[in-house]
């Protein structure tokens, strides 16, 4: 895939370049809407920022559209949680969009806690021409005014309002880690470590618990939820990941309460790679299905991997991100890496997936060729147009020219959040605070 | 060895991250304190189940985590060693309240101890309701002690009013905290759990592990005494509360040997004054109940004698460090 560079953003900062990392503006979430035509990002500060797509240029018919930004707006405050003592973060973990039904476009942003919906509006007339009122907005003076008009409709700059229309606060006790639109467009699902509710889109103060696995004695707890995703298609079936490396297919016709899975998808642990840290790293960090409804992506730590739903033995791809991790497992578990939950992504046609890495690293693996490529994000490959060289980590052994060593990998560069567009090869990749998206200019193979 | 050493430095390094992720922004994360308490899990297991006698080190006359263990037991078998104070017994003692004397048993001379508890430890022996919280109180009493940066007996003492009276907050909770389940009411409240306030919340959740292990280490009799027979039902309500993600450790970590590991609790908890007195109890003031002889469970002593211990560098960096 020759991924060109489309564009590079510094979504928090106006005019110079960040030299400074303020922790407030590391991207937590990147997401497409169903369009593709818009881009939302959340970060850490609790702000959301939207780009959307400038319709491709009549000049330069090949050239595409690039995307800026469209609106900014503050989703999440930080709260304190006065009866804990706790503070609630307002870092958005997660965005996603509902599908369009009118001219507005609508998402759902959700912190630790509370889970709000925004609308975002686009103004591009205003009013002119009232009776009683003049421009500034001004009562007239009665005795000027001779005759009556009618206001008509004049263009304006197009002006994007954002407005909370629902917060779905109190539903949970631990920390959300997903949401999920469902396919029928009226309820979504919010699932934290121990629990997923169910929610009406229009209902705010009251949500149904269709998963619990809470176990009535804390101690006996051994495993938490760490994903969770409608299926495309089938408005009652969802699946959810746990921190064991397994799968629960749901379905919410059989149960009110959906603590019983209709299947169970689960590798056997290889017990050649047994090691203090196994737990840990078969923790899946993130589902997705495919665009088909046929399959699933989930990510654990060092590798991801493609499910059939009609098997539940075993998944039918694994693919190996970083294995040469393996070995520094201790070193990762000391500076907290190995707690890193990266995202994992599906191209629209299904044919490629995608996730990150360190180094500001990101892996595609095209499951047809069976063919991968490692990218990186960074500012040298900035320059617009040029096309992003395939890098490699070298593990020993011959060492080629721009190959990287291991050992002189950045852990602090992490791409946790990636994105890819619907339909076209357009994909986003959150590296920190700065968001790049990069686009295949030519549909060739991957080298 | 290797792997022994290994164990025991991922054991140190877990037992750090759960007692950092107390001062974490946004509340304790359940997912990576249980990711990190399973791995504790593996690494004392390893610890174990290496068979190699001279690196037990003899931890407090074998507090019988598993109900089935002797309280005599050195530390030869399995754990015991780890032994924390309510929990092992306490736990035992949870599940089956009418026995109190396993409790008893491991903190040879436990009597004394609590007769030695100073004053602040009989406020809240005296309410049976809040010796389970003295338990909780205990231990967070060293760190705040630490964090008051007290080395002096005062600061043990003091810590303990304070921390037992929060702790008994959450029992006062309403038990029906448990959200309803079908159609769950998300008013505001309704979801409300029966929450441990800062304080108490922090002393389970970090460490979890830290203060039961301690108590083994001796604490055992400790201020507020033994409370695990007094308090034995009372323990069973906190057991509920949302949002101590170390406790799940204590299932595996009650097997644990204490002895090194409470050590460097407790010396995170005195400051290190402890590593330089020769007498039992240590410079650690607030465990007062700390019991000389038999438990042996001295920290200064330990770390220093045992030359195996001396090597290892996770422990001297993580003594250097404080």
């Amino acid at each position: 895939m020759g991924l060109s560079f489309l564009s590079k953003h510094l979504p928090m900062q106006e005019g110079q370049p960040q030299v400074q990392k303020t922790p407030a503006d590391i991207i937590s979430t990147v997401e497409f809407n169903h369009t593709g035509e818009l881009l939302a990002t959340g970060d850490k500060g609790g702000r959301v920022v939207i780009f959307q797509r400038e319709p491709e240029s009549k000049n330069a018919p090949h050239s595409q559209g690039e995307y800026d930004v469209y609106s900014t707006f503050q989703s999440h405050e930080p709260e304190f949680d006065y009866l804990k003592s706790l503070e609630i973060e307002e870092k958005i973990n997660k965005i996603k969009w509902l599908p369009q039904q009118n001219a507005a476009h609508s998402l759902l942003s959700t912190n630790d806690k509370t889970i709000k919906l925004w609308k975002i509006t686009e103004r591009d007339k205003r009013p002119e021409g009232y009776n009683l009122k003049d421009e500034e907005g001004k009562l007239k003076d009665l005795s000027t005014v001779t005759s009556l008009q009618v206001p008509v409709l004049k263009p304006m700059d197009l002006m994007v309002e954002v407005s909370p229309r629902r917060v779905f606060a109190n539903g949970h006790t631990y920390h959300i880690n997903s949401i999920s639109v469902n396919s029928d467009c009226e309820t979504y699902m919010s699932a934290d470590d121990l629990r997923i509710n169910l929610w009406h889109l229009a209902v705010t103060d009251r949500s149904f618990n269709i998963v619990d696995i809470k176990p009535a004695n804390m101690e006996d707890l051994t495993e938490v939820i760490t994903a969770s995703e409608f299926h495309p298609h089938h408005c009652n079936l969802f699946v959810y990941s746990s921190s064991k490396g397994s799968l629960r297919l749901c379905d919410m016709r059989a149960a009110a309460l959906c603590d019983k899975h209709s299947k169970l998808f689960e590798e056997p642990e290889d017990p050649s790679n047994r090691s203090f840290f196994s737990e840990i790293i078969s923790s899946v960090s993130d589902v997705k299905f495919s665009h088909s409804g046929r399959y699933m992506l989930t990510r654990d730590y060092l590798t991801v991997k493609v499910w059939d739903l009609n098997m539940e033995a075993r998944p039918l791809e694994t693919y190996q991100v970083h294995d040469y991790l393996r070995s520094k497992l201790c070193s990762l578990y000391e500076n907290d890496c190995i707690f890193d939950k990266f995202e994992c992504a599906w191209n629209g046609s299904d044919s490629v997936i995608m996730t990150g890495a360190y180094n500001n690293f990101f892996r595609m693996f095209d499951r047809n060729t069976k063919r991968d490529v490692t990218l990186e994000a960074s500012r040298e490959s900035s320059k617009p147009r040029a096309v992003l060289k395939p890098r490699r980590v070298c593990v020993g052994g011959k060492r080629r020219r721009d190959d990287i060593s291991v050992d002189s990998l950045d852990f602090t560069k992490k791409i946790l959040h990636t994105a890819w567009h619907p339909t076209e090869n357009i994909i986003a990749i959150a590296a920190t605070n700065n968001l790049y998206i990069f686009q295949d200019k030519v549909n060739s193979d991957m080298h | 060895m290797e792997f022994k050493l290994e164990a025991h430095r991922i054991v140190s390094i877990s037992l750090g991250k759960i007692y950092n992720s107390r001062v974490q922004r946004g509340g304790i994360k359940l997912h990576k304190n249980l990711l990190v308490s399973l791995v504790l899990r593996s690494a004392r297991q390893v610890y174990l189940s290496d068979p190699c006698p001279g690196l037990y080190l003899a931890g407090p006359a074998g507090t019988p985590a598993p109900p089935p263990q002797q309280p005599g037991e050195p530390a030869a078998g399995p754990p015991a060693g780890w032994g924390e104070p309510p929990p092992p017994a306490a736990r035992a003692a949870w599940p089956e309240p009418e026995r109190p004397a396993v409790p008893d048993a491991p903190w040879v001379g436990g009597a004394e101890p609590t007769a030695t508890v100073t004053g602040a430890a009989d406020a809240p022996q005296g309410r049976a309701a809040d010796a389970a919280e003295a338990a909780w109180g205990r231990v967070e009493g060293p760190r705040e002690a630490a964090a008051r940066g007290a080395g002096s007996p005062a600061g043990g003492s003091d810590a303990f009013p304070e921390a037992p009276q929060a702790a008994r907050r959450p029992c006062a909770c309403p038990s029906g905290g448990e959200d309803r389940r079908g159609a769950a009411a998300a008013s505001p409240g309704a979801d409300r759990r029966c929450a441990p306030p800062p304080s108490a919340d922090e002393s389970p959740a970090p460490p979890a592990v830290c203060p039961r292990k301690r108590g083994a280490a001796g604490v055992g009799g400790g201020p507020a005494g033994c409370p695990a027979p007094g308090s034995t039902p009372l323990k069973k309500p906190r057991r509920n509360l949302e949002e101590q993600p170390g406790r799940e450790e204590d299932d595996g970590a009650e097997e644990m040997e204490t002895g090194n590991v409470a050590n460097l609790i407790s010396i995170f908890g005195s400051s290190f004054s402890g590593l330089l007195r020769k007498s039992s109890g240590g410079g650690r003031e607030e465990e007062e109940g700390e019991e000389s002889g038999p438990e042996a469970a001295e920290p200064g002593q330990i770390c220093c004698d045992k030359p195996v211990l001396r090597d290892m560098n996770p422990w001297s960096t993580a003594i250097v460090a404080f």
